[in-house]
């Protein structure tokens, strides 16, 4: 410290006393470093460089403060910066009048009717039913609700192979995949999964709806971009959202939008640094039941030098020749998809998700992936009961033809889409949504009848009352009375169908999950094992059902 | 790994499994060993009279940690020398981590640093593929690598090896017996798949049968059950809780729970493993608070606990956790997927064990895979909860539901725990187990390692430290015929490596012998034995205090144990 300095400033004798005593600690300091072995060196060092440089001794002196301090700093200390300070007594006080509120909002009275009419399905799930719901109970119901589009999961073939997997192998895999959890049928599966897809290697995960939300985690993190269909199903939002990367949302299949939104980013992407760029979308709409442009898809992507995340959870097993999704449709390799996403438990008649692609995106999953890393494998059968579906697909796979394992369930499709496509009379009430390739029927009340009966356009999305409610919290305003209602009309012509024999489902999406605006669609999934007279019944009835209900709403207001 | 291969027998397809000619007797016995004596049983239920603590750490002498450390130091300067100059020669062996054509990399070489240059070396213990019931034995198919691990030959011959690494605690992942026949008629008489959500088609009447079986079982009201245990967690969270509640979670708790409160969007507060005090201060300190910056009420606040801790094999403090709850008022999340089954004097987990009502807690979750030898996840609670819960979360509307035969084999074995079915079987497995943990625990303390864990806690992990021992212990246990599971960082601390042994009932006290000696053989060659005896093992009690450390013989082990275990408590 140059004296100088305090003679010109005339300071107090107070300041010139704390400099003699730092002075006499500084000399102590040193006479006691000085004994140390190696203390010399330390000395000459800071004497040295204080020489050179007095300013870097005292950030040297701050560096090592502030090493210490963060040392020394809990590791579990939490962000009480801004605590209010409070005595002992005030604690208490506050936590006594502390009130939670409930672990979860109880049931209101009118909504009760959801869990009422969950149909209850006595034994196999298969063409016809035997269904209690609620009150309500019907054998021999025409199921058009299943997932199993190719109704294999009863197949004989399926069953006896599982059957001989569980004689060998038990039920559970009783470990994670990676923990000796890997059983030969295992890998057996993955490997057919992939060669059927075309793609290099191939993943499986124990839970379809776990899949999305693990894989866009791997790959996606603060600072990435990822553009996700506007009509992309919950699963697919969350597993965005949890990446915690750049979002930007494009309206359904609207592949103009896309571009025009690449091209706006495209400026920015360039100067930036290189993150990782991906599109999600689906194959086969779960809310719409229709399919993008892939081959204008492909083509944009590669453009921009994005990815494409496609998620064929519906589209595998019910599009293409021989059931291999979307691509197989524009004939397009699977190598131009990055990353397949995929349900086992749909078409494949089994348990399970998996994803598809090269083999380096696939190892880096095996080691990151939170649901792969952290969770029992599927149990063995499943994936026994998935091999032999593709082998029976493979097997009778005749090049240029529909494989007949599919070709039913694209008929059928294309016959129930075609009975309410040209039906003048119900186009009154209700707008089919889905293309006719589609093995899942969309049907959403008609625009015109909607403003009549005083419906909103769609519920829930950016700026909604549900969307306020889940920002601050209020978990009892989550209820939306318009949402309530129109399901519980769906339902109605639910429950009148069952009457007659007939089980079609509704969307059954919750308000306050949803991102984007939604609207309540009846459904009816289409199945390989149905017959045209079968189809036929069905239209019949569930005409006449919606008919009836949304004729008697519209005439008496309830 | 030096060594030279012939490998054109070899293929690198993983092979079928090998023709094997057992009779149904001798598979069985393979699947569950058969009791040789009632002394080898014990009970798993916590003694009242002795009052809960926080366990006892035992730590290694420091050369242990600090070669530990430069264990890491060394591999991590080796491997970014290696990155450096590989990626710069050799960019075509990275092609997933450099850009190319424009295209970002699949993942940066930083993100993937630990996978390719740590764990790598250690990928021979990973992922052995397997073949047939991972019970008492666990076949895996023998291989070996030319190429450091990147790729693995096999020549299409397996090793049954003691089973020391599956989740199998009471011993019911069996292909003989009641479970495997009815889960079979289940598959004939419903099929494979469950063909839906929950909320659409997915929910037969096994669902819901089983779901009442389950909620009997456990005391509650009411449950749903889920098809996979890491789903349950993960999407569990966003029905409950929002950005205005608060989640206070131990920091050992497993990662879907994380992920699961990640989702939710709620705020977290960890607190020290196990540290009730931290627990209160936090409790007492977030009330009084409020939510941060705001200062506004939380709406809710639940803590999240796990029964029995997969990694530690230590219990959460329940009675205390309960006492806190009620008395600030806030909501219990406990996580029973290892101790449902295992634990307690009937296996109904760690309520039981500890003797508390299990409707003091809010949130029961568990998984199925465990005890009962099948695959998924439930959560329990009162009606009106689950009535909630059964329309709210999202896997109920969007995903798959469990699978006939899965649920045909949870219920069949809940049955035969709870005694309803063949006799004494259940309370017999749960017994063995019992003895089996306080065996192996007791046994390995003895022999000088350090152990951590409760006394009959399933879950027994056997410290290593020093990262390249990891690899050669899991190595040299399956040339004895012993299959386990090792477990490094990330799931734990850098430098608390550690073999986790996963008991199981189906294995017999004469299995135990084999693996205490095998265990004894290899902690000499690797220098393992560490322990002081203040965790237990000593002869005399406070041994540890003289600096006498526990280093017994082999043969005394085997010889005293057995009787000893069933007892002693440190």
């Amino acid at each position: 410290m140059p004296t100088s300095l305090i003679d010109n400033k005339e300071s107090s004798n107070f300041l010139v006393g704390l400099a003699y005593k730092a002075n006499d600690i500084w000399y102590d300091l040193v006479e006691i470093l000085m004994q140390l072995p190696g203390g010399e060196l330390i000395i000459n060092y800071i004497k040295a460089s204080h020489k050179n440089d007095p300013w870097r001794t005292l950030l040297e002196a701050l560096l090592a403060l502030f090493a210490i301090k963060y040392f020394l700093a809990s590791r579990y200390s939490q962000d009480d910066k801004d605590n209010m300070v409070l005595s002992k007594k005030e604690t208490d006080e506050l936590i006594e009048d502390w009130v939670p509120e409930p672990v979860v909002v109880d049931l209101r009275e009118d909504e009760k009717w959801q869990i009422e009419t969950n149909p209850i399905i006595n034994g196999a799930v298969s063409k016809r039913v035997d269904i209690q719901q609620g009150d309500l109970i019907s054998t021999n119901v025409l199921n058009f609700a299943s997932l199993d589009f190719l109704g294999m999961s009863t197949d004989k073939k399926v069953v006896e192979n599982s059957v001989e997997c569980i004689r060998e192998v038990g039920v559970g895999a009783c470990g994670p995949p990676n923990f000796y959890g890997t059983q030969s049928v295992h890998v057996r599966c993955r490997e057919d999964l992939a060669m059927f897809l075309g793609a290099e290697d191939c993943i499986m995960y124990g839970q379809d709806f776990a899949t999305p939300i693990s894989v866009l985690p791997c790959f996606l993190k603060r600072g990435d971009i990822v553009i996700v269909d506007g009509g992309a199903y919950v699963g697919l939002q969350k597993a965005a959202m949890i990446s915690r990367c750049n979002i930007e949302w494009f309206n359904h299949n609207d592949l103009d939008d896309l571009e025009s939104i690449l091209e706006n980013l495209s400026k920015d992407l360039e100067q930036g640094p290189l993150n990782r760029r991906f599109i999600v979308t689906e194959g086969l709409s779960e809310n719409f039941g229709d399919s993008p442009d892939l081959k204008r898809l492909v083509e944009i992507k590669n453009k921009y030098k994005f990815r494409l995340i496609l998620d064929e959870s519906n589209s595998i097993g019910t599009l293409g020749d021989n059931g291999r999704g979307l691509p197989e449709v524009y004939n397009i390799p699977r190598s131009e998809i990055e990353i397949t996403i995929g349900s086992m438990a749909r078409s494949f008649g089994s348990s399970g998700g998996f994803c598809a692609g090269d083999k380096d995106m696939i190892y880096h999953q095996i080691l990151t992936s939170n649901a792969y890393v952290f969770s029992a494998a599927l149990p063995p059968y499943c994936a026994v009961a998935v091999s032999t579906i593709i082998k029976a697909i493979i097997d009778e796979e005749v090049e240029g033809k529909v494989n007949p394992h599919i070709r039913p369930l694209k008929e059928n499709s294309a016959y129930l889409h075609s009975l309410f496509n040209n039906s003048k009379e119900l186009s009154k009430y209700v707008t089919v949504k889905s293309d006719s390739y589609s093995p899942s029927l969309h049907l959403r009340i008609d625009a015109d009848l909607r403003e009549a009966l005083d419906l909103p356009d769609v519920y829930g999305g950016p700026g909604s009352a549900v969307t306020k409610a889940l920002k601050n919290g209020n978990e009892e305003l989550f209820f939306d009375q318009y949402y309530n209602l129109e399901s519980f009309k769906l339902q109605t012509i639910i429950n009148k169908c069952v009457e007659a024999k007939v089980l079609p489902t509704r969307t059954k999406r919750i308000l306050h999950h949803e991102v984007l605006p939604i609207v309540p669609e009846l459904i009816l999934h289409i199945n390989a094992t149905h017959t045209k007279q079968d189809l036929d019944y069905a239209y019949s009835v569930v005409s006449k059902a919606i008919i009836d209900t949304l004729e008697h709403w519209r005439k008496t207001g309830n | 790994m030096s060594k030279t291969y012939d490998t054109s027998e070899l293929s690198k397809h993983v092979p079928n499994p090998p023709v094997n000619n057992l009779s149904i007797e001798e598979k069985a016995e393979m699947e569950f060993g058969s009791l040789s004596s009632d002394k080898y049983l014990a009970s798993a239920q916590h003694d009242p009279s002795i009052e809960i603590r926080t366990q006892v750490l035992d730590e290694p002498p420091y050369y242990v940690v600090i070669s530990t450390y430069l264990n890491y130091l060394t591999l991590i300067i080796i491997g970014h020398i290696r990155d450096f100059f590989g990626m710069t020669f050799m960019p075509q062996y990275y092609s997933a981590m450099v850009a190319k054509n424009g295209y970002p990399p699949w993942y940066s070489a930083f993100e993937s640093f630990y996978p390719r240059r740590l764990k790598r070396r250690l990928d021979d213990c990973f992922a052995r593929p397997i073949y047939g019931v991972p019970g008492r034995y666990i076949n895996c198919f023998n291989r070996a690598s030319t190429d450091y691990n990147e790729s693995f030959y096999y020549d299409g011959t397996a090793t049954p090896c003691l089973n020391l690494s599956s989740y199998n605690y009471l011993g019911f992942a069996q292909s003989v017996g009641k479970c495997t026949d009815d889960s079979i008629d289940a598959v004939y008489k419903y099929g494979v798949s469950s063909c839906g959500p929950r909320n659409v088609i997915g929910t037969t009447d096994l669902h819901v049968k089983t779901e009442k079986i389950l909620s009997k079982f456990l005391g509650k009201e009411d449950s749903i059950i889920f098809s996979m245990g890491w789903g349950t967690n993960a999407h569990l969270f966003t029905s409950m809780v929002n950005s205005k509640c608060l989640v206070i979670s131990d920091s050992l708790n497993h990662a879907s729970i994380r992920f699961g409160i990640r989702l939710s969007g709620a705020a977290v507060k960890v607190f020290p493993h196990n540290d009730m005090e931290a627990l209160e201060k936090i409790l007492r300190n977030s009330i009084s608070q409020g939510q941060s910056k705001t200062h506004r009420p939380w709406k809710k606040i639940f803590i999240c606990v796990e029964g029995l801790y997969s990694m530690e094999g230590t219990y959460v403090n329940l009675p205390k956790i309960v006492e806190l709850k009620e008395k600030y008022n806030c909501y219990l999340f406990v996580d029973e997927a290892h101790s449902i089954g295992a634990l307690g004097k009937s296996g109904k987990g760690i309520c039981e064990y500890y003797n508390v009502d299990p409707n003091k807690i809010d949130i029961l979750m568990g998984t199925l895979t465990k005890s009962f030898g099948a695959a998924g996840g439930y959560i329990s609670a009162n009606k009106n909860i689950c009535d909630r819960l059964r329309l709210d979360i999202t896997v109920n509307n969007y995903g798959e539901s469990i699978p006939p035969a899965v649920l045909q084999q949870i219920s069949t074995s809940m049955r035969i725990i709870s005694g309803e079915l063949n006799d004494n079987e259940g309370e017999l497995r749960l017994q063995r187990i019992a003895f089996n943990s306080r065996y192996l625990r007791l046994g390995l303390k003895r022999l000088g390692f350090i152990v951590y864990g409760a006394d009959d806690s399933p879950v027994i992990p056997l410290l290593i430290y020093n990262p390249a021992k990891m690899p050669r212990f899991s190595q040299l246990l399956l040339e004895r015929g012993i299959a386990v599971v090792i477990v490094g960082y990330p799931a734990t601390d850098i430098i608390s490596s550690r073999i986790r042994f996963c008991m199981s009932a189906a294995l017999t006290k004469e299995d135990i012998d084999l693996i205490l000696a095998a265990c004894a053989d290899v902690g000499d060659r690797l220098n393992l034995k560490f322990s002081t005896g203040i965790a237990g093992g000593e002869r005399n009690p406070g041994d540890w205090k003289k600096g006498i450390k526990p280093r017994w013989s082999i043969e005394e082990v085997i010889e005293k144990t057995p009787e000893d275990c069933r007892h002693e408590v440190y």
